[in-house]
């Protein structure tokens, strides 16, 4: 019989215990304190009610919940809070992991299986904490003979390459966190890092499989930008701007996918090269090249590239809605916030609170984040689908399909948007505004 | 006013190192917590499905389709250049999109030229 800690003491346990807690309030005082007073020195502090916010003002605000909501107001407006938060990284990420989720249960399901379904009592719906647990506390093996730094570095860059890519897609009206002028451009420029890291992988592991599947996702994804570039340019002759936000602004009527409907079934297909999906998965090919460049991973280091390009299906994702399917703009389904409440407050039986700073978002915003979510979560189905139907292609046929056919089609989508212009059924003299 | 551009970009860099700031602590919490057991050279050998592995890892690989990436070089740059005339063309004479048409030409042409040659065997 064995046990857990077979030389355990109370006395050793209660003395390990007072230990940190010395160490940690020492620690605190002369590293944590400075820390905060420099912070507080440095950071600009939002005004509130007519009164310059300080950190005592900050503290009574806390202890006082009718007035915490103002507090809370000025940190949502932050730029910290969107990257963070809601727009930026924590937004995606959560979207990424319900995205693997979802794939799962719903390949299993074209496929008529369960899928994923002890973990937790309701159809294994904690099956995603049980497999980061298990991929966290896995060992990390890198090969001998590989290039360490670089390899170390790479799904970790891999991660933020793709947060940067989300970073510049408009969630709803004035959500959106680099709100840039050449926005398509930089989307283009951040695509273009993606084949940096992969060819980086396949090199520095030093190994045979990583370098052929290397080699295919550089030769995939490079094939497939140009189709991809070249299919919105129908979108910016219509619109007239590269900035993303203005984009959307300019689908309030009729969505570009009506009017460019060969742009958009191009796009699509060149997202799923550019995520290397099925059927054009070749990159990571698991029935011919092991995993591909992603073969000498191990453990949680492949558990961040898995990461990284959900979150990037994500942001294609959330780029086809932006461009194609009219981002934000939908019917309006928020009921407003009630009025009652801003003006006479809250009622609960004898007490009545009135809590200025609601409300929290505005109704379009929500709206708007709503119809986002819709349409993106629908696009993803969508890009998840093929991978339980079709069967993968050969890597000739790829590249035939891209530069013959895509790149054709390409151009025929800018006659068709010239002559929407030209006709006078768009622009500033066409009949449809 | 340059300031001010250059500025509109910093998000793009903040929310790049936060990601670099908040992913990292996962491969050294990994790196803390996982077991490390039984080190034997072996187990650091590339993988070759359970085979000794033979000759480098970094070997000569037949890159059949290397005409692709050498067009690439040329038509991404070609096709950004479309961006420029893209944005401006509701604001342009409409006698500015001749000189485009022809450049549209000029471009068709030498990829159907450049992707006949890269059909030719002989040459790669």
């Amino acid at each position: 019989m064995s046990t857990i800690a077979p030389k355990f003491r109370l006395g050793h346990f209660i003395a390990s215990l007072t230990d940190n807690i010395f160490w940690g309030v020492v620690l605190f005082t002369l590293i944590g304190l400075p820390i905060v007073f420099i912070v507080l020195f440095l950071i600009e502090l939002p005004e509130i009610d007519g009164k310059l916010l300080s950190p005592y003002l900050a503290v009574t605000y806390i202890a006082d919940p009718s007035r915490t909501l103002p507090i809370i107001q000025s940190l949502i407006q932050t730029d910290f809070f969107k990257i963070v938060a809601f727009p930026g990284f924590g937004f995606a990420a959560l979207i990424a992991g319900a995205t693997i989720f979802i794939e799962r249960k719903f390949l299993a399901k074209i496929q008529l299986r369960p899928g994923p379904f002890y973990c937790g009592k309701v159809e294994g719906i904690l099956q995603l904490m049980a497999d980061g647990l298990k991929l966290i506390s896995k060992e990390i093996i890198i090969p001998a003979k590989a290039d360490k730094p670089i390899f170390w570095a790479a799904p970790v860059l891999f991660v933020a390459t793709a947060a940067a890519f989300v970073s510049l897609i408009p969630v709803a009206p004035g959500w959106v966190v680099a709100d840039l002028d050449v926005g398509l451009i930089a989307v283009f420029a951040i695509i273009g890092f993606f084949p940096i890291i992969t060819i980086l992988v396949s090199w520095a592991a030093n190994s045979k499989f990583p370098f052929i599947g290397g080699i295919r996702a550089l030769h995939q994804m490079v094939s497939f930008e140009i189709p991809l570039i070249l299919s919105l340019l129908g979108i910016v002759i219509l619109t007239g701007t590269l900035n993303l936000s203005e984009i959307v602004a300019s689908q309030a009527g009729i969505w570009w996918i009506v009017f460019l409907p060969i742009g958009a079934i191009v796009f699509f297909i060149s997202i799923l090269a550019e995520l290397e999906r099925i059927p054009f998965d070749l990159p990571e090919a698991e029935s011919e090249i092991v995993a591909g460049w992603l073969t000498e991973f191990s453990g949680m280091m492949y558990g961040l590239v898995q990461l990284g390009s959900y979150v990037k299906l994500y942001a294609f994702a959330g780029l086809f809605v932006t461009l194609f399917l009219g981002g934000w703009h939908g019917p309006m389904v928020v009921p407003p916030f009630p009025e009652e409440i801003i003006t006479e407050g809250i009622t609960m039986g004898p007490i009545s609170i009135k809590i200025p700073g609601l409300p929290l978002f505005s109704q379009e915003m929500l709206n708007g984040t709503l119809w986002f979510v819709i349409k993106t979560m629908g696009v993803i189905m969508v890009i998840l689908l093929p991978r339980g139907v079709f069967p993968r292609i050969r890597i000739d046929l790829l590249l035939h399909v891209g530069w013959y056919k895509l790149i054709g089609l390409c151009f025929l989508n800018l006659f068709i948007a010239l002559g929407l212009i030209y006709g006078g059924v768009l622009g500033p003299e066409g009949f449809i505004q | 006013m340059v300031g001010e551009i250059a500025s509109s970009y910093s998000p793009v860099l903040l929310i790049f190192g936060f990601a670099l700031i908040a992913m990292a602590p996962t491969l050294i919490i990994s790196r803390m917590i996982a077991p490390k057991k039984r080190s034997n050279p072996v187990k650091f050998l590339p993988m070759e499905c359970g085979q000794v592995p033979s000759g480098e890892g970094r070997t000569h690989f037949m890159m059949q389709y290397y005409a692709y990436i050498l067009m690439f070089v040329v038509f991404d740059v070609m096709a950004i250049f479309l961006f420029a005339w893209g944005t401006s063309m509701l604001e342009l004479p409409r006698t500015a999109t001749l000189p485009i048409l022809a450049f549209l030409g000029i471009m068709f042409a030498a990829m159907a030229y450049a992707l006949h040659e890269s059909r030719r065997r002989d040459i790669w």
